[in-house]
Formats: C-alpha cells, sequence, structure tokens
C-alpha cells in the first residue's frame, strides 16, 4: 500500500458523493433538516477545505484560554480548522497517537483501513464519502489491553475561517482497557463554515468507554457529525451528546452491539434558541443476543429553534434476551419553536424487552405555580424548572468541571449570564 | 356488525377452522375483461349510468395516477402488481335495474351472506342493525331503508346516492380524500364501482348501527369501493364494516376509500373488523388491502373515532386518520392488528390537529406470530394554530415466536408550545410467569394465551359495540389457533 493508493481511494470517495450528491429532504433519513441553509451560505463547492494551503492558523493565549475547560484535567488534542496543531496539544507517553497526515506517511495500511468508505454503514450519506475523500487530519489513538488511560483526552476543534473542515478520528481499545473522549466544537468570529467529523470508534471485549461530544460552535457555522461505534462482547459505553451552538447541526450516532453482554447508554442533549437548528439521529443495532441498550436525548426550544430527535433501536433475528428502553423528552419554550422527533423500534424476535416513550410539552403550570407560591418570580421560576429539565442529561457529565462547564454554557445561553452563574452555585 | 364474524369454530382440524369465510359461491357474473385505460373508465361509468361531472372527475383521477408511483415506504414487501391484469368490475348477473327489495335478490346470493353469518333477511325482521352488502363490485342489498328514511338517515349504496342524492355527493366526494391523495385513493377514485353512502341530517341520531359487508367473489378482479358518511350538525351514527374473500392461490386487490365529514358537534364512531382472507400458512394467496380511510373534523366539537379489528389480508397498508379542524373536536383510533403465517401489517393512524383544544387518543395493539410482520406508522402533527392540543397515543406490540417481527414508527411533529403529546411503546412476549399462572389453575395452553391476548387487547374491544366486540374476541381466537405451541 502506497500514497498513490490512498489516492485512488480517495478518489473512489469522491466518485460515490459525486453519485450520491448532498442529502435532500426527499430522504426519509433527512425529512426536517434541509441543507439548503448550507448551501446559501457556503455555496456549491461547500466542502472547500477552510485551508487550502499550509498556512498554519494562529490563535492568542487570550483566545486560546477563553475556550478551555476551567480546571479540567485533561490530555489535549487541539485541531484548528481541521489540522492538527502539535504545538497546542498536550498528550500521554506511551499512548499511540498520531495524527492522520503522519499516519497516510507512516502507515498507509492503517489509513486506508480508515478512509475506506463503507456504504453499509447506517444513515450513509454523502457526507461521510466527502469525508473519506477530503479529510485534512485526525486522531488516531490506540490503546494496548489492559491500558486505562488517567485523564480524560480531550480533543478540541477550533473553526476560526470559513470553509470546511474534514475531520477524522479512530479510536480503538483493545480487550480491558479504558478512556474517556471528551470531543470539543468551538469556534471563534463570524466567518460561514462547516465542520465534516467522522469519528470511528472499536472497542473489543471488556473495554469501556465515555464519550462525551459538545458541540457550541459560532451562530453562523454548520456542523455535521458521526460517530460510529462498535462493542465486542461485554464493552461498555457510554455519550453524552450535547448540541447548544452552530446555525444548523446534524449528529448521526450508530452504535453496533456485536458482542453478548455488551451494553451502551446514550445520552443527549439539544438547547438551543434563535433560529438555530439541531438534529440528532441515532442507531442502536442489537445484533447479538443478551445486550443492553438505554437512551435519554432531551430537547429545550426556544426562540425559533427546531429540534428534530430520531432514535431507532434494531433487535435482530436470533438477538434474545436483548433489552433496550428509549425516551425523547421535548420543551417548547416558545411559540415559534418546533420539534419533530421519530422515536423507531424494529424488533424481529420474541424474547426482548423494548420499550421507548416520547414527549412533547412546556413547562407545567401547576410546577411554575408552586414556585411562585413560594415567592419566585415568574422568570425564575421558569428558570428553575427549565434548569432542572435540561439537568436530567448533564447531570451524569463527569467529572465535575466538565459538568459545570457544560451547564453553564447551556444555561447562560438561555438566561442571563449572572443568572446561570446563581443557578450552579 | 356481528353477522360479520360470525365463524362458528368448529372442533375439526385447524386448516378447516382458520378460514371458514373461504368458500366460492358459483354464481353467474358479468365481468369486464381486465385492463385498465379511460375506455374501461367510461364503459363503468357508462354502465352505472352516472352524470357527465363524474366520469369526468374519474378520468382526471385517472390521468393523474398514471403520473404516480406506487408507494414504495412501508415495512411490505411483494412482487410488482400488474395493473393491467385486473378486471375492474365485475357483478353478478341481474336483468334491468337493482333489485328493488330483499325477494329480488338472487337466492344464491342471500345464501352466501347467510353462509356468513349474515342473514339479511332476518337482519330485516329481527337485528337493529341495517346492512349494505356489496358482492365484488356492487351492492346487492340495503336493508332497513324504510325505518331509516323515517329518520331522515339516507343509507344506501353509492351508485344510488349519485342518482338520488347528486348535490350531497358532489359537495362531498374526494372533499377529505382528494384524488391526488395517492397513488391507491386515485386508482380508486378513476375505477370505484360502488360503496356505502350515509348522511345524517342536522340534531339526528341514527336509531340503529349501520353495517356494510364487503364480500369479494370473482377472481382476478380487484374491489374499488368508495364510502361517503357525511354527519350533519348535532348528528350521530355508528357505522361498522366487515369484509371476507373466498381462498385462492393469487393475490387479490381491494383498494378502498372511506370518507367521513362530521360537522359542528356531530359524532362518527366507525368500527371495521377485516377479515379478508389472509392466504394459507406458506403465504400463499390472500388479498393485498390498501386502504385509504380519513376523517374530517369539520366543525367545533365534532368527534370522529376509529375502531378496528385487523385479522385478515396477507397485506394491509392503512392509516385511518383524523383531521381536527374544528375547534375542540376529538379524534380516536384504537386498533388491533394481527400477523401471523407470512402476513405483513404496516398500520397506524395519523392525527393531524389544526383547530384550538383539539383532542386525540391513539391505542394501537399489535399481535405477531409466525413470520408475522407488523409495523405501527403513525402521525401526531400539531400545527401552529392547534392551541391546548392534546395527544395520548400507546403502541404495545406482543411477539408470539421467534421468527416474526414487530415496529413501530412514530413520527411526531408539534409546532405549538402549548400542545401536550406523549407517546409511548412497549414490545414483549407472552410472560412467562402469566402463562404459568394459568397452566397452574388448569387452563390448557391455548386457552390462556388466548386468556392473555384478549386482556391485551382489551382496551381496543371496549370501544366496539357489544356483540362486535364478542365477536372480535372470538375471530382472534379463531385467528390465532395453530400460531401457539
Amino acid at each position: 500500500m502506497s500514497i498513490a493508493a490512498i489516492r485512488t481511494l480517495r478518489g473512489r470517495a469522491w466518485q460515490i458523493y459525486e453519485q450520491m450528491g448532498m442529502p435532500t429532504p426527499q430522504q426519509e433519513d433527512w425529512k426536517y433538516t434541509d441543507l439548503g441553509r448550507i448551501n446559501a451560505a457556503l455555496g456549491d463547492n461547500w466542502w472547500k477545505p477552510a485551508v487550502p494551503e499550509r498556512s498554519i492558523p494562529s490563535l492568542g493565549a487570550d483566545q486560546l484560554e477563553a475556550l478551555a475547560i476551567p480546571d479540567l484535567d485533561a490530555w489535549i488534542a487541539v485541531f484548528i480548522d481541521g489540522r492538527f496543531q502539535a504545538a497546542l496539544s498536550d498528550l500521554p507517553e506511551g499512548i499511540d497517537f498520531a495524527p492522520l497526515m503522519r499516519l497516510v506517511i507512516d502507515r498507509p495500511e492503517q489509513a486506508a483501513s480508515m478512509l475506506e468508505v463503507d456504504k453499509r454503514m447506517p444513515l450513509f450519506n454523502g457526507f461521510v464519502a466527502v469525508n473519506s475523500a477530503l479529510a485534512t487530519d485526525g486522531g488516531v489513538l490506540l490503546l494496548k489491553a489492559n491500558t486505562v488511560l488517567d485523564r480524560p483526552l480531550l480533543i478540541r476543534h477550533i473553526a476560526t475561517r470559513s470553509g470546511t473542515a474534514h475531520i477524522r478520528h479512530s479510536i480503538r481499545l483493545k480487550e480491558r482497557a479504558e478512556a474517556h473522549i471528551v470531543e470539543h466544537y468551538c469556534g471563534i468570529g463570524e466567518a460561514a463554515g462547516l465542520t465534516n467529523t467522522v469519528c470511528q470508534i472499536d472497542l473489543a471485549a471488556g473495554s469501556r468507554m465515555r464519550h462525551d461530544r459538545i458541540q457550541m460552535e459560532q451562530p453562523c457555522h454548520y456542523h455535521i457529525g458521526r460517530l460510529s461505534v462498535t462493542q465486542a462482547r461485554d464493552s461498555q459505553f457510554e455519550s453524552h451528546s450535547v448540541a447548544l451552538g452552530a446555525a444548523l447541526s446534524r449528529v448521526d450516532l450508530s452504535v453496533e452491539l456485536a458482542g453478548p453482554g455488551a451494553a451502551c447508554a446514550l445520552n443527549g442533549l439539544y438547547l438551543i434558541d434563535g433560529r438555530r437548528h439541531a438534529d440528532h439521529h441515532t442507531v442502536i443495532d442489537h445484533a447479538v443476543p443478551h445486550c443492553t441498550s438505554r437512551e435519554h436525548y432531551r430537547g429545550v426550544l426556544d426562540d425559533r429553534a427546531r429540534g428534530v430527535f430520531n432514535g431507532k433501536v434494531v433487535i435482530r433475528e436470533g438477538a434474545i434476551k436483548s433489552d433496550t428502553a428509549q425516551s425523547n423528552a421535548n420543551l417548547l419554550l416558545s411559540p415559534f419553536a418546533e420539534v419533530d422527533a421519530k422515536p423507531e423500534l424494529m424488533i424481529y424476535n420474541d424474547d426482548v424487552k423494548a420499550a421507548h416513550g416520547c414527549t412533547v410539552g412546556r413547562l407545567d403550570t401547576r410546577q411554575l405555580f408552586y414556585l411562585r407560591a413560594r415567592g419566585l418570580t415568574e422568570a425564575d421560576a421558569r428558570q428553575v424548572l427549565t434548569f432542572a429539565f435540561a439537568d436530567e442529561v448533564l447531570a451524569s457529565l463527569k467529572p465535575a468541571p466538565l459538568r459545570r462547564f457544560v451547564e453553564h454554557a447551556a444555561f447562560s445561553r438561555l438566561f442571563h449570564e449572572e443568572d446561570a452563574e446563581e443557578m450552579l452555585t | 356488525m356481528s353477522e360479520a364474524v360470525k365463524l362458528k369454530p368448529t372442533p375439526r382440524s385447524f386448516a378447516a377452522t382458520q378460514y371458514a369465510a373461504g368458500f366460492v359461491t358459483e354464481i353467474e357474473q358479468e365481468t369486464l375483461p381486465p385492463g385498465l385505460n379511460e375506455d374501461v373508465i367510461r364503459r363503468i361509468s357508462a354502465m352505472k349510468g352516472e352524470p357527465e361531472w363524474l366520469l369526468d372527475w374519474r378520468l382526471e383521477a385517472y390521468r393523474h395516477w398514471r403520473t404516480k408511483r406506487e408507494p414504495r415506504w412501508s415495512m411490505v414487501r411483494y412482487p410488482p402488481i400488474d395493473y393491467q391484469a385486473i378486471s375492474y368490475y365485475s357483478t353478478p348477473r341481474r336483468k334491468g335495474d337493482g333489485p328493488k327489495s330483499l325477494d329480488e335478490v338472487d337466492p344464491k346470493l342471500l345464501e352466501t351472506y347467510e353462509k356468513l353469518g349474515i342473514p339479511l333477511r332476518e337482519q330485516e325482521m329481527l337485528a337493529g342493525v341495517a346492512v349494505d352488502a356489496v358482492f365484488d363490485s356492487v351492492s346487492v342489498a340495503t336493508t332497513f331503508k324504510e325505518k331509516l328514511k323515517e329518520a331522515g338517515v339516507i343509507f344506501c349504496s353509492i351508485s344510488e346516492a349519485v342518482r338520488d342524492h347528486p348535490d350531497l355527493v358532489r359537495q362531498y366526494l374526494g372533499s377529505v380524500v382528494p384524488i391526488t391523495d395517492n397513488f391507491y385513493a386515485a386508482l380508486n377514485s378513476a375505477v370505484f364501482t360502488d360503496g356505502s353512502f350515509v348522511y345524517v341530517p342536522k340534531g339526528v341520531r341514527c336509531p340503529m348501527e349501520l353495517s356494510t359487508y364487503f364480500r369479494i367473489n370473482a377472481s382476478n378482479t380487484g374491489q374499488f369501493e368508495r364510502t361517503l358518511i357525511i354527519a350533519d350538525d348535532d348528528a350521530y351514527v355508528s357505522y361498522l364494516e366487515g369484509c371476507t374473500a373466498p381462498s385462492r392461490d393469487e393475490n387479490q386487490l381491494h383498494a378502498a376509500v372511506v370518507e367521513l365529514i362530521a360537522l359542528n358537534h356531530a359524532r362518527i364512531k366507525y368500527s371495521t373488523v377485516q377479515n379478508w382472507y389472509p392466504g394459507d400458512e406458506n403465504g400463499v394467496g390472500g388479498i393485498y388491502n390498501f386502504v385509504t380511510k380519513r376523517g374530517d373534523c369539520r366543525g367545533v366539537g365534532a368527534k370522529i373515532s376509529w375502531t378496528q379489528v385487523e385479522t385478515g389480508s396477507a397485506i394491509t397498508w392503512k392509516y385511518p386518520s383524523c383531521i381536527l379542524r374544528g375547534d375542540d373536536s376529538v379524534g380516536e383510533f384504537y386498533s388491533v392488528a394481527l400477523t401471523k403465517n407470512y402476513q405483513q401489517a404496516d398500520t397506524g393512524t395519523k392525527m393531524v390537529h389544526l383547530g384550538r383544544n383539539t383532542h386525540s387518543t391513539i391505542v394501537s395493539k399489535g399481535i405477531s406470530a409466525g413470520h408475522g410482520c407488523q409495523s405501527y406508522r403513525g402521525l401526531v402533527r400539531m400545527a401552529k394554530s392547534a392551541e391546548n392540543a392534546r395527544n395520548h397515543s400507546q403502541c404495545d406490540s406482543l411477539l408470539i415466536g421467534d421468527r416474526c417481527s414487530a415496529h413501530t414508527f412514530p413520527y411526531v411533529e408539534i409546532k405549538n408550545p402549548t400542545a401536550t403529546m406523549e407517546h409511548e411503546a412497549s414490545t414483549s412476549k407472552i410472560g412467562e410467569d402469566q402463562l404459568f399462572y394459568c397452566r397452574q389453575r388448569g387452563i390448557p395452553e391455548e386457552d390462556a394465551v388466548n386468556l392473555i391476548v384478549n386482556g391485551f387487547c382489551k382496551d381496543v374491544f371496549n370501544e366496539l359495540p357489544m356483540e362486535f366486540a364478542v365477536e372480535a374476541n372470538r375471530l382472534l381466537a379463531v385467528s390465532l389457533e395453530g400460531a401457539v405451541g
């Protein structure tokens, strides 16, 4: 395998994109998300990488400081506009972490297997193909058997200019390894850009992973993200996907429970205001017996925001003793907000436990009355109840500095900075 | 509709009891040759002596149908249908006009209905249910006309309605399900041959249950009936519908359209027991049941309630829906669907809330056994104008056996923050502890399963008129025979 071979592979991926094009609302999986906004903002060549020449973007120390998560003791890998920044990163020794670009040169076979386009992937679409064709950089992490990453690994993506950042991560945990990954998406400035990331996670038998995805990009930015997880026997995966920013964001999250005893818990919060649009599509595939899945997504929608949630759980023929429960709750705070939810169950055998629930509503008037009767102002009462609703998801974020950071970001979006401050202390 | 499902199970083999309505009536029939084009539609229209406007409407529907593609989004699989191989009109041969009374009806036909447990003649004397019997393409008899006339209720076949009440038909036909609605609705609009028409005038409570019984008899035909029910201000009507067909190795198409219109404070209750031939245990034959049913609560405080028990058909594709246009209107959907052997069902409902304070309830119970494949597909849409709208949906599936499948696809689209929507769904098998409990008390396994299934469906059966519920229970038990154990 040579670099030339990778070039052919990327060429094929590009052809697949040219055949498929961008998803349209006529496609069932994109019924509620119109990508016309991306075309309008970025033009037909929306895929053009953000940094065409080899110029290294630079950020001031104070700018970086403003984006940091206070008090979080973590390893860190920084990507600016889709390029890995070794100087800003701090990575553990003995852990095999290589940015994709170096991998292409050093170990092309591995790079090729990462970039291979698999059309059978759940929710496959043109963005994945484009990502394979154009991915500029990304993290490749391999954790050997029985190793435990002592601190969370924070992967920060900073968008600073217009154009698209195509990022490809691959994280593999060998037997009984443990890791906590935090993907943090943020940005600076007013330039309209797009983040198109693909993260593939492969968990070997007995391994455990926490994965948190915090998306708080600038209001002029667009975000297309994908997380594909494969779990072997007795592995555990817990994820949080929090969408607070971007003009339009879409996250496709798929988990394949491929070994008996595997368990996953997917949590999510989309808390958006303005004209933002946040779309989460999840697929949990119970391919083998004795697997467990839990899913809990909540939405808080203010102003003219629109939230989309589609959670699909498939239990295959022969996957007996599968246990799945899914819940989706949505809170509409404004007369112009909208939510479109579709919790799906597809079950192909009888020896299973499966349930899902979905609710949409406003704040409970009786609860509001209770708080007002105890002297809270209307606005305060609403804040308390909204906070309590959303915190059901955020409360399970770990460690505490990360939780505080996300809670603060979420609530200062909806309320005055001081109020959020007060609520959280 | 108790009469629709009196399938007395005898203690003979399962094969004999499984589909008791599977016989063929030897009767002279007049059938149009297979194929569909504008001339066929003109002939159907001419044979029925229809006015010009209806022919034009049919032709417009046909032209639209030609531009449409068959829907493929549902979770049902079947080989492509050759729409040119179907005969679009079949009628028992008769002379001159239709029968004036039951005495003029062919005794063979009466016998058929008697065999099915629908004694039209006795019905007229004893039971309090008015029946419109539709045999293949045409309505053969409508009972109780006189008594209904006294109350001012119009209950007749739609062909008669076109002749006798053209203004009403013209005003409402296609106003809920337009010809452009979907592929099968367009086809139905082009070729529909008969069906029932009900008009309940202002303030009238229909004095008895109305009922239509549909029977497919001829082979190579499709049945395309059209039902139109209008309840004027403050009126009430309860309508029951039942269906059967002979056991044949070929698949037959049934594409009906039902339109309900409820004006101010009117109430319509529409119950269906669908027992078309489901095909044999290897999935050969059976009816393709592609039906569009929709109710429009046009007036303030109107209420439309759908109750369905779906045990038949090789493939079911139907979504009885409510458009809650009037303020304070109410929509309800109660469904039990059973798929066994190789039956497939993709069914559910749509509740479209447009008016203020509109309420809807969805209770869907699916039972899947053998290689059955069942999907609940529902939509709850609350428009910006739907202040204080409420919906509660519950979809439960019961799986029997490890080769069957059950799917849930609820679509939720909410644009108003004062709306409240709750959806819950669960999928499980028959509890081993429940079975054990029954067995321990000396109840044979098959009876225990029936008991548990009946309990599972109770919420829906409670909505059926009483005698109908008893029959639905029995039908379910007969259908489940052989599926368990």
